[in-house]
């Protein structure tokens, strides 16, 4: 089966090479990032080694860690109701044929096909007509939108593999609705469920586009603050915040390492 | 006798334009070993879907005992079924899957522990009851899910292709268990399988289903040597079947003897049947490869109600305990017809008949048969 | 008492409890919404943000005023461009990481800068290429240049940018794809005396078709709506449909051509989805397998978002 991993080991073809540059091509900006932040001077000409901006980052940006604060309450709350929404739904509509079913399925997906741009003006658009003041809840509610499919995907995907039969079986020996979700549905599907969970806060943490659009006064979360950084007078604080931030999405692409292999395989 | 009769009556069931079965009528009996026997679409696993309450009739009445089970989920229901995909829950152990049914009803861990272990002792899996599925072979995955559907006790088993995934030597085996369980145990079981090699060796009677109609219901030796329709002859074994018109029909014996126009023999052929046809109906006349000779010369009874054609071995296919011949008619039909040949004794079947070897083929008018010819 | 219900009334029951609650979610925060561009772009814009409560085509019409046209070109331009660089690039690396025997380490590198804070990254570029930058510092130390070059806010640094901002979306779904090929066949391609570029051009390519559309639909959509990049390291002359959208909201306040702009994006972009479906329906059937369009989409869309994480 693995036959073609070991068919050929042509040593350096164009395409090895290639991966290589594209490799290097990825990681340049982020190590010079990480290289001047611990600069001690301000711009691009290298001083001394210093931890300054690390110790202005910690303790001389409370607005940073309000944003932060922010950040967090929408990337819990939002992947919370998304994470329990978009499983309920993966599972009813794996198995149970009803009105409304294919008009789910397609509305489902379509947040993750169109451009950031377009889901974030629609809300936009949609809160000011019907009235309702930006704010937390606001980007609660966005998060929690673009947050669902990859849910919804995610456990839908596990749900695939899942051999329906079990839940006949379990039926069949006797185990009611109820039964059969707390003790074959769920035991079974609860890998897919964190790993969904764990996808959306990281989104959220991540989100600027759509969160520019609907945020309001005071609700401004850490990329939005990122973001005036850049446009309003760059400090190199955000040198050492970028560091803190790889270090982040490193530790989280790590918890995933095995389930990346299992969901490719799986599509 | 424990288990339960099962009266299906009159069920019909569409999804959209497709017909799944189509007023469809069975009784089993209780404690019968049942087959519901037919090629992929024809029904079976529906009828057996509606009899476990996966699936619901558009119409028809499905009981237990006389009594209606149509209003009642799955789990309300005196039957357990064995999937084709066994359906073992992944998360839990051996043991723990067979125990499911009983932690459901909060029986006490002490009955639990015993019964398991009776169950577990019935299909031989006492060495493996702390591993997870996965370690499991796909014979011992079957023997739990078999175990599992049996320690609710329940008065009908339903089998939907239990053995379909396993290899040939391991479904032998299986399946002879399966027979020695249903004996242990006693109740109604309900087996669905397209292999008629399967039905034919366990089964006390067999419906044969095609396009969701129940064609023939009778015990294993009435489908096999008297089919009731050409599509029956067909599926059940292999055999040699051609269209024919009767030309003429007379008392024999206690039965009718009647000649019959054969055109893919070029010729006419005795046949009897225990049922007089009108002459001039059109039908289908069938003989089973192994019930016709195959000699290097030619027969020496000449008793009109031996069918004898000349033809050439056109393909010898050896295969052991048997040879399959295919020989070509001397005449202009050229129409092949199948042979099976045994071979019971060392070198006692004659001379070898090779390839493109002149023979004869002969059987006698009781060997064939005449069968509905449902195409037309 | 519980009524017992038939089976179908009890699966419609249950199916909507299920699915309800996602179902009113989207409705409400989704289409509803989208609803509501669609009805904008054809009302007539209001004087302080809004909209007066009268048909009109004007939006439309004004999206044919030459500045508009202008960007839309660009826009499209740009966008083909830098896809089309993405997936040249993607092609071979996809390649070599099927064949690689440390798949999930390579994975891992290709994802830790794709899962990184979006703007942080732009942030890196800007602090490479600006007239204080890295690039610059460094060429004037050693003496190269006296003044710093001019290396961003034009087309080619938003072309650049986009490239390294999307080119994972390209690398992950040619991956998969080229991943589940049978290598088998380039060895028999090669047996039959193609050489190795011709095998694959000829035996690999028309088998991962699938996975070309996806990845070029799944570069070409963000690209095509791209708003921060051209913000951040764009010139005055580097506006794409997305700035002009944000502008008409926040600036301009002419929601119905901000709708109008939205319908043109989510038209292409749909166009582009079923295109993509297209190409993965008929490579199942080649493969011999019936797949509706639903599970089409589903498929396709999973190909690409499985190693995905941020939008």
């Amino acid at each position: 089966m693995n036959y073609h991993k070991y068919s050929s080991k042509s040593g350096f073809s164009f395409s090895y090479v290639m991966l290589a540059l594209v490799i290097v091509f990825l990681f340049i900006p982020l190590f010079v990032v990480v290289f001047f932040s611990f600069n001690s001077a301000r711009g691009m000409q290298w001083d001394h080694a210093s931890l300054i901006w690390y110790k202005r980052l910690i303790f001389e940006s409370p607005s940073l860690w309000s944003a932060f604060r922010n950040s967090l309450i929408i990337a819990l709350t939002s992947s919370v109701t998304a994470t329990v929404l978009g499983s309920l739904a993966a599972i009813g509509i794996k198995w149970y044929r009803f009105h409304g079913r294919s008009y789910i399925t397609t509305v489902s997906y379509l947040p993750m096909v169109l451009p950031e741009v377009i889901i974030g003006i629609s809300m936009l658009i949609f809160f000011s007509a019907v009235k309702v003041r930006l704010g937390m809840f606001t980007i609660f509610a966005a998060h929690t939108t673009f947050n669902l499919p990859f849910v919804f995907m995610m456990v839908s995907a596990r749900l695939d593999e899942f051999d329906y039969s079990t839940v006949e079986a379990a039926r069949d020996l006797g185990a009611n609705e109820r039964q059969t979700l707390t003790k074959v549905i769920i035991p079974t599907i609860i890998p897919a469920v964190l790993s969904g969970f764990l996808m959306c806060i990281t989104m959220s943490l991540e989100d600027f586009v759509i969160t520019f659009f609907v945020s309001g006064p005071g609700s401004g979360t850490l990329p939005l603050y990122v973001y005036s950084m850049i446009r309003y007078g760059v400090s190199p604080v955000i040198n050492a915040l970028s560091f803190v931030m790889i270090l982040g999405t490193m530790v989280i692409a790590f918890i995933f390492r095995k389930f990346l292999k299992t969901v490719a395989a799986s599509s | 006798m424990k288990g339960v009769e099962v009266n299906v009556q009159r069920v019909s069931r569409s999804y959209g334009d497709f017909k799944a079965l189509d007023d469809v009528s069975v009784t089993i009996k209780k404690g019968e070993f049942f087959s519901l026997l037919g090629p992929s679409g024809c029904g079976k696993t529906t009828l057996l879907r509606i009899i476990a309450g996966f699936d619901f009739p558009d119409s028809g009445s499905v009981e237990f005992d006389s009594k209606n089970i149509l209003p009642l989920p799955p789990d309300k229901r005196q039957s357990n079924t064995v999937f084709q995909t066994y359906a073992l829950f992944p998360h839990l152990t051996v043991y723990e899957n067979i125990a499911f049914p009983l932690r459901l009803r909060h029986v006490d861990k002490e009955t639990i522990d015993k019964k398991v272990l009776e169950y577990v002792r019935l299909v031989q899996l006492e060495d493996h009851i702390y591993k997870k599925p996965s370690m499991l072979s796909g014979g011992q995955k079957q023997r739990v899910a078999i175990a599992r559907a049996l320690i609710n006790e329940p008065s009908v088993l339903l089998l939907d292709e239990p053995l379909s995934a396993l290899d040939a030597k391991l479904r032998q085996n299986l399946l002879i268990e399966l027979d020695q369980i249903h004996d242990k145990v006693g109740i109604t079981f309900i087996y669905v399988t397209h292999d008629q090699s399967e039905a034919l060796s366990v089964s006390d009677r067999i419906a044969v289903m095609n396009k969701g109609k129940v064609l023939q219901i009778g015990t294993p030796y009435e489908i096999y040597e008297a089919p009731s329709t050409r599509f029956v002859a067909q599926f059940i074994g292999e055999t040699n079947s051609f269209p024919c018109t009767i030309l003429s029909c007379e008392p024999y014996e206690e039965e009718y003897l009647m000649r019959v126009q054969v055109p893919a023999l070029n010729g006419e052929v005795s046949v009897t049947d225990y049922k007089a046809q009108p002459v001039g109906t059109q039908m289908d006349f069938t003989v089973r490869p192994e019930k016709v000779r195959i000699s290097s010369n030619p027969p020496r009874s000449t008793v009109k109600e031996l069918n004898t054609f000349k033809g050439i071995v056109e393909e010898p296919v050896y295969s052991g305990f048997q040879s399959k011949f295919y020989v070509k008619l001397d005449n202009e039909s050229s129409t092949l017809v199948k042979v099976f040949k045994q071979h019971t004794a060392f070198l006692e079947d004659g001379p070898d008949i090779e390839w493109k070897d002149t023979v004869y083929v002969s059987w006698t008018a009781s060997d064939g048969y005449l069968v509905k010819d449902t195409a037309r | 008492m519980k009524k017992t219900l038939k089976p179908r009334e009890r699966e419609q029951l249950l199916g909507t409890m299920y699915g309800g609650p996602m179902g009113l979610w989207f409705t409400l925060f989704f289409t509803v919404p989208l609803g509501i561009i669609i009805l904008y772009s054809f009302m007539k814009r209001g004087l302080y943000g809004g909209v007066e409560w009268e048909f009109t085509l004007d939006a439309y019409r004004q999206m044919f005023n030459p500045s508009f046209a202008m960007v839309v070109v660009r826009t499209l331009w740009i966008s083909v461009l830098s896809t089309f660089l993405c997936i040249l690039i993607a092609i071979p690396c996809g390649y070599a990481m099927a064949k690689s025997k440390h798949q999930t380490f390579l994975l891992f590198l290709i994802i830790i800068p794709f899962w990184t804070n979006s703007l942080i990254r732009i942030y890196a570029w800007i602090s490479i290429l600006s007239t204080e930058g890295f690039i610059n510092s460094l060429l004037m130390r050693i003496g190269l240049i006296d003044s710093g070059l001019k290396l961003i806010y034009n087309n080619g640094a938003v072309v650049l940018v986009l490239i390294y901002m999307y080119l994972p979306f390209a690398i992950l779904p040619l991956f998969t794809t080229i991943d589940k090929f049978d290598f088998s066949l380039l060895d028999a391609a090669r047996d039959l005396g193609a050489t190795k570029l011709g095998a694959i051009v000829k035996v690999m390519f028309p088998n991962i078709r699938s996975g070309l559309s996806t990845a070029f639909i799944f570069t070409f959509i963000p690209i095509f709506g791209a708003y921060t990049v051209p913000l951040l390291v764009g010139g005055k002359d580097s506006t794409m449909i997305g700035n002009i959208i944000v502008d008409q909201v926040s600036k301009t306040r002419n929601w119905p051509l901000a709708s109008a702009f939205s319908m043109i994006l989510t038209l292409i972009s749909l166009v582009g989805v079923f295109w993509m479906l297209y190409n993965g329906k008929r490579e199942q059937m080649q493969k011999g397998s019936k797949k509706t369009t639903q599970q089409a989409l589903e498929h396709n869309i999973k190909a690409h978002h499985s190693l995905r994480g941020t939008k």
